[in-house]
């Protein structure tokens, strides 16, 4: 449960510095390994397999929402009893709008996230979401996005956690 | 932000590609130098348009399963501090303040934690409970994730002017 055997030391370590930017220099791969002191091309071989194992989805640009014109975020719930869920997180899945769809273990039984140009289209998706999953929009917490104090997805917390406990020495 | 600024975080979308130089690779497809990629690239960071340029990671299949949804309910009159303090702990990974739904969710703060156990996480909450006097919060645990992508993607719905 806690850690993976397919991974040691030096995978998690480049894990955690994969946490923060990537260095923009024509061999950013052989700047990390400068760093964690290991070859360039024993990086490469590490992020391909850890590429293939699912565990690296990519190493790509976060992008603001607010500079590519999208201006209204939300997060709702909806309460779906148990044999439906399902049915209605295929439905929502299927919006582009939508980016985070998760059950969690409440009576509010599905969350997700909807970003869109502005406040009118967000509506107009959760209407024809509502419309098609046949949930009242009384029943509902739609749940506006007023300010964001933090958004930063790190693990580094964790990761750093497992290495000070040893995970992965030999 | 030019149309080329566009094209190449559409290229980019899919992942930086595992070769000795991959900013050539990614100027190759666009017909610009690998320098002018790395141009690009700085300009956009510094103008805010790319936030972060780091890995996206699967933290499920190393272990990291345990994902909870934290409310968080304060006086209307404290959101602003309370969201600060919340968002200050190296723990918590995402921190918003969204409008309450009167009479049935008073909830108005919103904190993402990770573990590797549910137990982990819970204890990281009721310190940040202790430490910050805020007693009233509802943890939500994720039990199936059926959609997780970015929510800015360029191919598909980052087209609206800037």
């Amino acid at each position: 449960m806690n850690g993976d055997a397919r991974l040691d030391r030096i995978d998690l370590m480049l894990l955690d510095t994969l946490q923060d930017d990537i260095p923009l220099v024509p061999r950013p791969w052989a700047a990390l390994g400068t760093r964690l002191g290991v070859p360039e091309q024993e990086v490469l071989e590490r992020l391909g397999r850890m590429r293939n194992l699912g565990i690296v989805r990519a190493i790509s640009p976060i992008l603001d929402s607010h500079h590519l014109g999208l201006t209204a975020t939300t997060l709702i719930a909806l309460p779906v009893p148990i044999e439906r869920i399902s049915d209605v997180a295929a439905i929502i899945s299927g919006y582009p709008e939508v980016s985070h769809n998760f059950q969690r273990d409440n009576t509010f039984a599905i969350w997700f996230t909807l970003t869109a140009e502005n406040e009118e289209r967000l509506g107009e998706v959760l209407s024809k979401i509502l419309k098609r999953t046949g949930i009242p929009e009384r029943d509902i917490l739609n749940l506006s996005t007023v300010r964001q104090f933090k958004i930063d997805v790190r693990f580094s917390h964790i990761l750093n956690g497992r290495l000070e406990e040893g995970y992965g020495s030999p | 932000m030019d149309p080329l600024d566009r094209r190449l975080l559409g290229e980019l979308e899919g992942g930086l590609p595992f070769v000795p130089e991959p900013f050539d690779d990614i100027g190759n497809r666009l017909g610009i130098s690998g320098e002018e990629v790395i141009e690009r690239l700085r300009r956009l960071l510094t103008e805010g348009v790319i936030r972060k340029f780091k890995a996206r990671i699967n933290q499920r299949l190393i272990g990291i399963s345990a994902n909870a949804l934290v409310a968080w309910k304060v006086p209307d009159t404290g959101d602003g501090d309370a969201g600060s303090l919340l968002a200050s702990y190296p723990g918590v990974t995402h921190c918003y303040e969204r409008t309450r739904v009167p009479g049935k969710w008073e909830y108005s703060l919103y904190t993402v934690h990770h573990g590797y156990t549910r137990e982990e996480v819970l204890d990281e909450v009721r310190g940040i409970s202790e430490k910050t006097g805020i007693r009233d919060y509802i943890v939500l645990f994720s039990i199936k994730e059926f959609k997780r992508v970015p929510n800015v993607r360029i191919g598909e719905n980052g087209r609206g002017t800037p």
